[in-house]
C-alpha cells in the first residue's frame, strides 16, 4: 500500500487543524492546567494560567476529570463563545481536553429543531383550542336540552292548566245558557245568568289569549289557510259589534273598498281574531265619537285600518304598545291583560304582514296594516256547507266530566241523536265494541286510558266510524297528534252547541258519501 | 428560602466555616447544576434572567448545552459559584443529556405551567436522572407564571409533590418572579448536603 508522504500528512494536519479550529488543554493528575494551544479564545476561554486548578479557569470541566475513559460532550457553548465538540481524554499522567468547532453543524441542527419544536407547540395549542371548542359546544348542547325541557314543561303546564280551566268553564257556560233559555220569563234571574255567562266568557277569552300568546312565542302556531268570504266576515263583524256601538252611542262603520275581492285565501279564524282585537280595543278606549274600519285589497294584500276618536296613545308608549302584557298606566281602570295587541301583531306578522299605529293623545288612533291574501282561483264545492239531513245516528260521548257529558247529551238528543256515555277511554273502547256507534266524541284527557290511547286501540280493533277529538289544548302538535292516531276532526273546548252539531253533521255527511 | 432553612443554613455554615476557615476567609465553593426539562419550558430564559437580568420573547431552541456561571452569596461568609448547564430540552433522557449530567451537584427541574404534558415529562426525567446519577438536590420550577389564563397545572398535582417533600416554586423568567429564590434555594441545598 502506498504511504502518504510525511509532508502531505503535515499539510493535511494543518488544513484539518485550521478547519476544526482546534483548541487543546493538558491537565496534570492534580487537576492543574499544564499547557494549552490552538484557539481557546475562539471558545470563550481566555486568561488561562498554567499551574492553577483547571476547573477554576475552565468551569465546564467541573466534575469531568474523574472519568475512566474518553468522553465527548457535543455542542458545548461557553458564554458568548462558539460551539464546540469537547473530547475529554484521560491519560496515565493527567487528562487531555480537545475542543473542535461545531458551530456550522450546530446552526443547521438548531434551524431544524426550532421548526420541529414550534410545530409541536402549535399542534398542542390547536388541540387545546379544539378541546375548548368541543367543551363549549357540549355546554351549549346541554343548555339547549335544558331549555327544550323547560319549554316542554311549560307547554305541558299550560296545556294541562288550559284543560283544567276549560272543562269546568264549558259546564258553566253551557248550563248558564240552558238556564237562560229555561228562565226567559224571570228578568232578574236572566240578568244574573247573563253576568255568569259574561264572566265565564271573559275567563275563556283570558285563557285563550294566554295560550295563544304562549303558542306564538314558542313558534308553534300553524296557520290554516283556506278560502275565505272576506265580505261575509266583515258583515259578521259589523253585526257582532253593533250592540257595543249602540250601548256606547258611537258611530261604527266597516267600509269595504271597491277593489275588495269576494274570496281570498287566508287563515280566516286568525284574521277575524286580529280585527276583533283591534275593534275591541278601539271601543274600549273611545267614549264618544266613532270607530271606523276600512278594508281594501291591493297586489295580493288585504289592507286594513281601524280608526277611533278615543284617548290616543302617547309617543313614549307607542313603541311598547305591541308588547305582551303592556298596559298604559293611565288605563288601569280599563279591564284587560294587555295581550290583545301583542297577539294581533304576532298573528299579522305570521300572515306575512305588518301592523302599526298612528296616534296622538286626545286625538284618537289609527291601527293599520296588511296581510298576504292571494285571490282564491276557483270555488270549491266540497266545503261541507251542503249537509244532508241525518238519520237517527248513535253517538258515543267519552268524557270523564259527568257535567260535560250530560251537557252534550242534551244538545245531541235535542238534535235527534241517540247518545251513549263513557267516563274514560277504557270504557269507551268496551262500549264502542258493544254498541257500534256511528260517531264518537272523545275527550283526549281522561284517566285510566286517555283519548289518544283509546283512539289508537279502536282503530287497531278496526273501528272505522268517525271520531271527533275534544280537547282543552289548542296547540298545533296536540291537534296533529290526535289526527295522527286516527281522529277525523279536532275541536277545542269549550265547544259551542252550534259548532259541535255542525261539525258532527259534516263528518257524518262525509262518511255517508 | 423556606421556613427553617435559614437557621439550618446558619448552623451548617458555621460548621463548614469551622472546617474550612481557620483564618476567617470567605468560603467560596464551586458547584455544577443542570437545567433539565422539556423543550420550550423556559430553561434558557431562566438562566438569562438569573445571569444577565434580561428576557426576550423570542424563542430560540437550545442545541447541546450552554454554560454560564454566576456567583450566589448565601451569607457574608459563604458564596457559591454556580456553573449553570442549560441543557437542550427533551421529553426523555438521551445519552447526550446523560453525558452532560456527570459531576452535577444538583439540578433544576423545569415545567411549563401552560403545558400539562411538560409536568409529566419532568416527572419522568426526574426518575431517569435519579437512576443515572443518584439522588441529588433539586428544585422543581413551574415556569411561565405570568400566563395565568393558560395555566394547566392543577393545585392537587402540586400539593401531592409538596407532601412528598419536593420543593416547588412558581416562577416567571419574564417578570423575574422567584428566579433568584430558585437558584438560591438550590445552592443552599447543595452546600448544606
Amino acid at each position: 500500500m502506498a504511504t502518504i508522504p510525511l509532508s502531505v500528512v503535515k499539510y493535511i494536519r494543518s488544513v484539518w487543524m485550521a478547519e476544526m479550529i482546534l483548541a487543546y488543554l493538558q491537565i496534570d493528575e492534580q487537576g492543574n492546567l499544564v499547557k494549552w494551544g490552538g484557539h481557546p479564545r475562539h471558545y470563550g476561554l481566555s486568561n488561562l494560567t498554567a499551574g492553577q486548578p483547571v476547573v477554576e479557569q475552565v468551569n465546564f470541566l467541573e466534575g469531568m476529570l474523574t472519568i475512566p475513559h474518553s468522553h465527548v460532550l457535543e455542542f458545548v457553548r461557553v458564554g458568548e463563545g462558539r460551539c464546540a465538540h469537547v473530547h475529554i481524554i484521560p491519560l496515565d499522567n493527567g487528562t487531555y481536553v480537545l475542543m473542535l468547532d461545531a458551530t456550522g453543524e450546530h446552526d443547521r441542527q438548531q434551524k431544524m429543531q426550532q421548526q420541529l419544536n414550534e410545530l409541536s407547540i402549535l399542534t398542542y395549542r390547536q388541540s387545546q383550542l379544539l378541546q375548548e371548542l368541543e367543551a363549549a359546544r357540549q355546554a351549549l348542547r346541554e343548555e339547549k336540552d335544558q331549555l327544550g325541557q323547560a319549554s316542554e314543561l311549560k307547554s305541558q303546564f299550560i296545556t294541562t292548566l288550559s284543560h283544567e280551566l276549560r272543562t269546568p268553564l264549558t259546564s258553566i257556560v253551557g248550563y248558564a245558557k240552558l238556564l237562560d233559555e229555561a228562565k226567559q220569563a224571570d228578568s232578574r234571574s236572566a240578568n244574573y245568568l247573563t253576568t255568569v255567562k259574561n264572566n265565564a266568557n271573559h275567563l275563556l277569552l283570558l285563557i285563550d289569549n294566554v295560550l295563544e300568546q304562549t303558542t306564538l312565542e314558542a313558534g308553534q302556531t300553524v296557520l290554516q289557510s283556506s278560502r275565505c268570504d272576506i265580505k261575509q266576515l266583515l258583515t259578521d263583524l259589523k253585526s257582532l259589534f253593533f250592540p257595543n256601538a249602540k250601548e256606547k252611542k258611537l258611530v261604527f262603520n266597516i267600509e269595504m273598498q271597491p277593489n275588495l275581492p269576494t274570496q281570498v285565501t287566508i287563515d280566516e279564524l286568525r284574521f277575524r281574531q286580529v280585527l276583533i282585537n283591534l275593534i275591541t280595543n278601539a271601543f274600549k278606549f273611545t267614549s264618544s265619537g266613532f270607530v271606523r274600519v276600512i278594508v281594501g285589497w291591493q297586489a295580493e294584500r288585504l289592507e286594513f285600518s281601524v280608526a277611533d276618536s278615543g284617548s290616543g296613545v302617547s309617543p313614549e308608549a307607542q313603541p311598547k304598545i305591541f308588547t305582551a302584557f303592556h298596559r298604559e298606566h293611565t288605563n288601569n281602570a280599563t279591564p284587560g291583560t294587555g295581550l290583545g295587541l301583542a297577539i294581533s301583531y304576532h298573528l299579522v306578522t305570521l300572515m306575512g304582514g305588518n301592523l302599526d299605529v298612528e296616534s296622538s293623545p286626545g286625538h284618537g288612533s289609527v291601527f293599520y296594516g296588511f296581510i298576504q291574501a292571494p285571490i282564491t282561483d276557483s270555488l270549491s264545492l266540497h266545503d261541507g256547507e251542503s249537509v244532508l239531513p241525518h238519520t237517527s245516528a248513535t253517538i258515543l260521548i267519552a268524557d270523564d266530566s259527568i257535567d260535560v257529558r250530560y251537557l252534550m247529551e242534551i244538545y245531541l238528543e235535542e238534535d235527534g241523536y241517540a247518545v251513549v256515555g263513557a267516563s274514560d277511554g277504557a270504557e269507551a273502547i268496551i262500549l264502542a265494541n258493544q254498541v257500534k256507534p256511528d260517531l264518537i266524541l272523545m275527550d283526549m284527557q281522561m284517566p285510566v286510558t286517555n283519548g289518544y290511547e283509546a283512539v289508537q286501540q279502536l282503530r287497531a280493533d278496526n273501528f272505522t266510524k268517525p271520531i271527533i277529538a275534544l280537547s282543552g289544548s289548542s296547540l298545533a302538535h296536540d291537534c296533529n297528534y290526535a289526527l295522527e292516531v286516527g281522529c277525523d276532526q279536532y275541536m277545542v273546548k269549550p265547544v259551542s252547541p252550534d259548532n259541535l252539531l255542525k261539525t258532527i253533521k259534516q263528518v257524518l255527511n262525509k262518511t255517508n258519501h | 428560602m423556606w421556613a427553617g432553612e435559614q437557621n439550618y443554613l446558619s448552623s451548617l455554615l458555621f460548621q463548614l466555616e469551622s472546617e474550612h476557615l481557620i483564618t476567617g476567609e470567605k468560603l467560596v465553593v464551586q458547584k455544577k447544576i443542570c437545567m433539565i426539562g422539556d423543550f420550550s419550558v423556559g430553561k434558557t430564559s431562566l438562566v438569562g434572567r438569573f445571569v444577565r437580568q434580561s428576557f426576550s420573547e423570542k424563542y430560540l431552541t437550545t442545541v447541546g448545552v450552554k454554560i454560564d456561571t454566576k456567583l450566589v452569596k448565601l451569607s457574608d461568609e459563604c458564596e457559591v459559584k454556580l456553573i449553570l448547564w442549560d441543557i437542550a430540552g427533551n421529553d426523555a433522557l438521551t445519552t447526550t443529556t446523560v453525558s452532560y449530567l456527570r459531576g452535577a451537584a444538583g439540578f433544576l427541574l423545569i415545567v411549563d405551567g401552560t403545558r400539562l404534558p411538560t409536568w409529566h415529562n419532568a416527572l419522568n426525567l426526574h426518575k431517569a436522572v435519579t437512576a443515572q446519577v443518584g439522588k441529588k438536590p433539586f428544585v422543581m420550577l413551574l415556569n411561565k407564571n405570568d400566563l395565568q389564563e393558560q395555566w394547566e397545572i392543577d393545585q392537587t398535582l402540586i400539593d401531592e409533590k409538596t407532601q412528598k417533600g419536593w420543593k416547588l416554586l412558581s416562577t416567571s423568567a419574564k417578570t423575574g418572579l422567584n428566579v433568584e429564590k430558585a437558584f438560591h434555594s438550590l445552592a443552599t441545598q447543595m452546600v448544606t448536603k
